[in-house]
């Protein structure tokens, strides 16, 4: 009977939203030179000493340690220590890695690639442009069931990798796109020679025995326990400080917080309501950083009522609520969160927080939905039940929106159901939701969101003018041009109310006192260290 | 003996049919999609639809189960959805862990409750058994994962007498180490275990004291500490035997909140991951490994029963 009451307890989804993937970057610190960075400079924060593991705590197993298939937080979290990245952005600056350059032709229709030279995988072979093209190739290839597919396909044309020499690599694009080079950024070369002669690549045995370019070189993995990766002495940034990083697999956070504070652990994220009891223990720098993520309040415009496809009412709602109560509500300080107005993200490209916003002003809201006609109205409000975010925001406007007149239910339902309800575009019994994204630096991938007719358009949104921006800025290589694009597309959407957006969040990650180097390695989105190699035992 | 096997084991093979197609409908019936757990928003419809197709999911439900039967009869469990192992090396890989921990745990319970149960059962209702049996009520009430918790704190916080998560320090291959890593989820278990255990052998001993075989004793004038241990205890212990037999089951599936609050690399983690992301194959295959165990343990419990006890052999008792 323990069984099977807790195998009910366990369906707890986690929301497919919140554990989203990709790039996006964060403003703790400027991103160090990527390049040759030699592991003898000493950092600012004191003489970095070789040697020493660290122990970083992870959610789960990781599903699959190819980064053609990782999606899950554990796996990108390993393969980025693992599998040496192309190149990063932090705040709109690349930061390169195995490559040098990237360089677009006059008609940006072709970006040249070049690649260091001397590269080698974890094995000492020769790092080349064949993998790079093998890696385009494969993740193209449809049997091979890679989900960047479609990312690699613009205008219903595939993008082409030609190889030019051993270290240079064509991208030819079958239309302008500005946007490609955010696809490059989550794109990361697996060795051709170990996988050329694998039927599946998903399937294949050798995913348990990764063979890498990254930092850190896989050494085991044991189910259920944890992964290890040793340092990678010919690591082209130059020799890693640590000899190995450990990511110990911690389902049960309390428990889990209770091994970081015994010293089992050294880095761990923190929920908001932990930071307290780990920061008495004195041991911890406590660091939050922008994750690139927006969290916002849904509108269901083609719900069975249909009441939300109204913009007056939308902007009165919005109207109703304020910003500042909201944050306090849900992350119990402003230090983990910052107030949102604009749906792209403060790291995004053409960001701009300078949009209608809705500050709070009952009068007016009980003004727009008299001019709207709309009286005694009714919204239901879906929570995920045990989410406490969602149950804190879900009274919250519950009790605001009584204020001016309207009754909102509340409907508290399993984790999955929940899930399942939110991107089902089909679902009808629901006006509002909490909800949030992480979409990376280029405000293209934004238009699967807001775009009519999109698959993650939550909102049911339609508007032909944001239609034509969106549009108007995936083609556009005008840098001016483009960003006057977006920043019209962030005002009508904001004008449109579209969404509430309540707050750009912030990660929160607990670091053992004894290591250093966390600048260097830059706090990063999803995956906590852009290049571990920079971290070091004091 | 030989008819009561095989005519059991035949049974058996209908009745794995039934728990494989009523586990396939729960998991189907319930909300939620195993493809969402890999969906981000930023993925394109295309590449979402092209992987349910490629996992089968897009076809219907009676057709997703026949398939997983077909395979399933040629030997094969499948290979997870999420990330495409195959199932049976999954199971085969966190058995020892599972086995190990839930094994001494059973075997430490039943020989702390049998002692314990016999007691409080002749000394119904006096201070020892209504001590007894508060601890025992204490032990089914308090949530087991909340015991974890406590345990941690007080043993591997406070105490710093043991570690406080997992199977192993990392990196080192020592007996000696996996069992100090063990010792606080085994209590904890053993304490989960022992609670019904208890009550299980109390309430037979008291059953056994109204037994005329015991009166006789007393009138030969026996004590009461060997009509207990002598005559009772042979009686108490018969139904420990369908006791093991019932725990067959959980010697497999593991523990599933214990195991995922210590980080024990067993069955019941595994099933725990696999439930959040209804990933079927791997929840299929750990239910029907076991319902076999379990058939088999209950089989197992009968043909002791009769071993231990004559009468059962000779009658139509077992069924």
């Amino acid at each position: 009977m323990r069984k099977g009451l807790s195998g009910v307890l366990a369906l707890l989804l986690l929301t497919v939203l919140i554990s989203a993937c990709s790039g996006g970057n964060n403003a703790a610190s400027p991103p160090a030179s990527g390049g040759s960075a030699s592991a003898s400079q000493p950092a600012a924060s004191g003489q970095p000493k070789d040697g020493g593991n660290l122990i970083i705590a992870v959610g789960a197993d990781p599903v699959i340690l190819n980064p053609n298939y990782a999606g899950d937080r554990v796996s990108l979290t390993i393969d980025q220590a693992l599998y040496a990245p192309l190149f990063q952005v932090n705040n709109g600056k690349k930061t390169f890695y195995l490559a040098d350059s990237l360089t677009p032709s006059a008609d940006n229709l072709t970006y040249t690639l070049k690649l260091k030279s001397g590269l080698t995988w974890h094995d000492g072979q020769p790092l080349t442009a064949d993998d790079v093209v093998f890696t385009i190739d494969k993740i193209l290839d449809e049997k091979q069931n890679s989900m960047f597919r479609e990312s690699l396909i613009i205008g219903g044309k595939p993008v082409q990798a030609v190889k030019v020499d051993d270290t240079t690599v064509d991208f030819k694009l079958p239309q302008v796109s500005p946007a490609f080079e955010a696809t490059l950024v989550q794109l990361t070369p697996i060795p051709k020679h170990v996988f050329e002669n694998e039927a599946n690549i998903e399937k294949s045995t050798k995913n348990n025995a990764p063979v890498g370019s990254g930092p850190f070189k896989f050494k085991e993995y044991k189910s259920g326990e944890y992964v290890t990766l040793e340092r990678f002495d010919n690591y082209f940034g130059g020799k890693p400080h640590l000899d190995s990083i450990t990511y110990r697999i911690a389902k049960d956070t309390n428990a889990a917080n209770l091994a970081l504070q015994n010293g089992e652990i050294n880095v761990k994220y923190l929920d908001p309501q932990d930071v307290a009891t780990i920061q008495a223990t004195n041991n911890f720098d406590i660091l939050p950083y922008s994750e690139g993520r927006l969290a916002y309040l849904l509108f269901n415009e083609d719900s069975d009522t249909g009441v939300l496809g109204k913009k007056e009412v939308r902007q009165a709602i919005s109207y109703a609520l304020s910003r500042d109560e909201l944050i306090q509500t849900t992350y119990t300080s402003s230090e983990y969160a910052d107030p949102a107005k604009s749906f792209v993200t403060p790291d995004g490209l053409f960001h701009t927080n300078d949009v209608t916003s809705y500050d709070n002003d009952v009068a007016k809201a009980k003004e727009l939905l008299d001019a709207a006609g709309v009286k005694n109205l009714k919204l239901r409000f879906i929570v995920s039940s045990g989410n406490k975010a969602q149950e804190a925001v879900s009274l919250y406007v519950q009790q605001k929106l009584k204020a001016v007149g309207i009754t909102v239910e509340l409907k508290s339902m399993d984790a999955s159901a929940y899930g399942q309800k939110f991107v089902d575009l089909k679902s009808k019994d629901f006006e509002l939701a909490l909800a949030g994204y992480i979409m990376g630096y280029d405000p293209d991938a934004y238009r699967i969101l807001f775009a009519s007719g999109s698959n993650s358009n939550y909102s049911r949104y339609s508007n032909k003018e944001v239609d034509a921006l969106f549009e108007q800025g995936a083609g556009e290589a005008d840098e001016a041009k483009r960003g006057e694009a977006y920043k019209k597309l962030q005002e009508a959407i904001a004008s449109d109310a579209v969404v509430y957006p309540i707050a750009y969040t912030k990660t929160i990650v607990a670091v053992d006192k004894r290591y250093g180097g966390v600048d260097e390695a830059v706090l990063k989105p999803v995956v906590i260290f852009e290049d571990p190699s920079k971290l070091y035992l004091k | 003996m030989r008819q009561l096997i095989v005519r059991r084991l035949l049974q058996a093979i209908p009745m794995l049919f039934v728990v494989s197609v009523v586990c396939f409908g729960m998991i189907k019936l319930a909300p939620g999609d195993p493809v969402l757990s890999f969906v981000t928003p930023n993925m394109h419809a295309e590449d979402i639809e092209r992987i349910r197709h490629n996992l089968g999911l897009d076809q219907p439900a009676y057709v997703q189960y026949l398939l997983w039967l077909k395979e399933c009869l040629s030997g094969n469990l499948g290979y997870s959805l999420v990330n495409h192992q195959p199932v049976l090396d999954q199971i085969v890989d966190r058995l020892p862990a599972t086995v190990g921990l839930m094994g001494i745990s059973i075997a430490l319970a039943v020989l702390l409750a049998i002692p314990l149960g016999m007691i409080a059962g002749a000394n119904r209702n006096r201070w020892i058994d209504k001590l007894i049996n508060l601890i025992a009520y204490i032990g089914i009430s308090v949530p087991l994962f909340w015991l974890a918790i406590l345990f941690i704190y007080l043993f591997a916080i406070k105490l710093h007498w043991l570690p406080s998560m997992g199977m192993r320090t990392i990196g080192k291959e020592s007996a000696l180490d996996v069992v100090k890593h063990g010792i606080l989820p085994c209590a904890v278990l053993t304490i989960g275990f022992l609670a019904s255990y208890v009550r299980y052998i109390r309430s037979g001993t008291i059953g056994q004291f109204k037994e005329e075989y015991v009166q006789i004793q007393y009138a030969f004038g026996s004590k009461k500490s060997t009509v207990l241990f002598r005559h009772v205890m042979k009686h108490v212990l018969l139904p420990i035997i369908t006791l093991l037999g019932m725990s067959m089951g959980d010697l497999v599936t593991g523990a599933l909140v214990t195991e995922t609050v210590f980080s024990w690399p067993g069955i019941g983690s595994l099933g725990m991951t696999a439930v959040r992301g209804m990933d079927y194959p791997v929840i299929m295959g750990i239910t029907l490994f076991s319902a076999v165990l379990l058939i088999l343990g209950n089989l197992a419990a009968d043909i002791l029963y009769g071993v231990a006890d004559p009468r059962i052999k000779s009658g139509e008792v077992s069924s």
